[in-house]
């Protein structure tokens, strides 16, 4: 992949994230049960770009998406929730990924993910409430997240492996690994 | 789905399932077990905060009737509180999340109920009449 080729891609990921992330605001909260649970659709893109990008590469997408989402449709506080989510969330996929090797699928690395989102999320409402009770509030975020990452797991898998353009990244990236 | 599922999942992923979802339970443990050194007899107070100053604390051991009462925000936010007997809850709220709403009733010491947009918490603690208290935030 040349280096533009590759600043289009991380482009390309990034505003596909920001849309979704939008979008998935704008849906009428489907879980009356537990306020604060998401889906967590722009997880999908930021997995699509561990697997078709450099570690480096990948923050660079998270970093972009969550700086734009917040400024479009955010406050501070968002800014802040969400960033402590991605940042964990990011952490432990890489490491999953890494030290899961052939044994997880990207269906682990998407749980991990979803739940390391959450609990982010949480580490920061009990900074603000100073309250670690707050933490309590875990496996009922952790179930949604669970779930969420599974399909949100399977649907990153159909699109790795049915859409031939992202193999061609994929492929390029190895290239490159192996050259250099 | 299913059999997309079925083909993809290894077993590494169920362990990591499997292992999130007890993990997720901690924080719980640790506080059932932090909560069972509270001794029965020690007098429960609601304290109510806001931006981590005490606005009020209330006594609720002993506590009969019905009170309510509302914390203003200098910016408008909104949040009633009532008791009933030995029980408190926010009753409602002008915030967007209602998570605070859906806690409903607290009775049991280290139980609390947050409201994160409005940085309201309300916080049970014991007062034993014999040691230092066991419960902090």
């Amino acid at each position: 992949m040349t280096n533009n080729q590759r600043l289009v891609f991380i482009a390309l990921l990034a505003s596909q994230a920001v849309i979704i992330s939008l979008l998935e605001r704008a849906i009428p909260f489907p879980f009356a049960v537990a306020p604060g649970a998401k889906l967590g659709l722009a997880n999908m893109i930021t997995i699509m770009a561990l697997y078709t990008l450099s570690t480096k590469d990948t923050m660079h997408v998270i970093g972009i998406r969550i700086t734009l989402a917040s400024l479009l449709g955010g406050t501070i506080s968002t800014l802040m929730y969400s960033g402590a989510g991605a940042l964990l969330s990011f952490i432990g996929m890489v490491l999953m990924k890494k030290i899961g090797g052939n044994k997880i699928s990207i269906i682990g690395v998407s749980v991990v993910g979803a739940v390391l989102h959450n609990v982010g999320q949480l580490l920061i409402a009990s900074m603000v409430a100073n309250t670690w009770t707050v933490m309590l509030y875990l496996p009922v975020l952790s179930m949604i997240g669970i779930l969420s990452g599974i399909a949100i797991g399977i649907a990153a898998n159909y699109i790795l492996t049915h859409v031939n353009r992202l193999n061609y990244y994929k492929d390029l990236q190895t290239f490159q690994v192996e050259r250099g | 789905m299913l059999r997309q599922l079925i083909k993809i999942m290894r077993r590494g992923d169920m362990i990591i399932v499997i292992l999130l979802f007890l993990l997720s339970f901690l924080p719980l443990a640790i506080f059932t077990y932090v909560q069972a050194s509270v001794s029965d007899d020690a007098t429960k107070i609601a304290v109510v905060k806001m931006d981590n100053e005490i606005i009020e604390t209330i006594t609720l051991t002993g506590n009969r009737g019905t009170q309510s009462f509302e914390i203003v925000a200098d910016d408008g936010d909104i949040n009633t509180v009532e008791i009933i007997d030995e029980k408190i809850r926010i009753r409602s709220a002008t915030c967007p999340d209602q998570v605070c709403i859906l806690t409903s009733f607290i009775e049991n010491p280290g139980e609390t109920i947050v409201c994160i947009p409005h940085k309201v918490v309300i916080e049970i603690q014991a007062e034993n009449h014999h040691e230092e208290l066991l419960i902090s935030s």
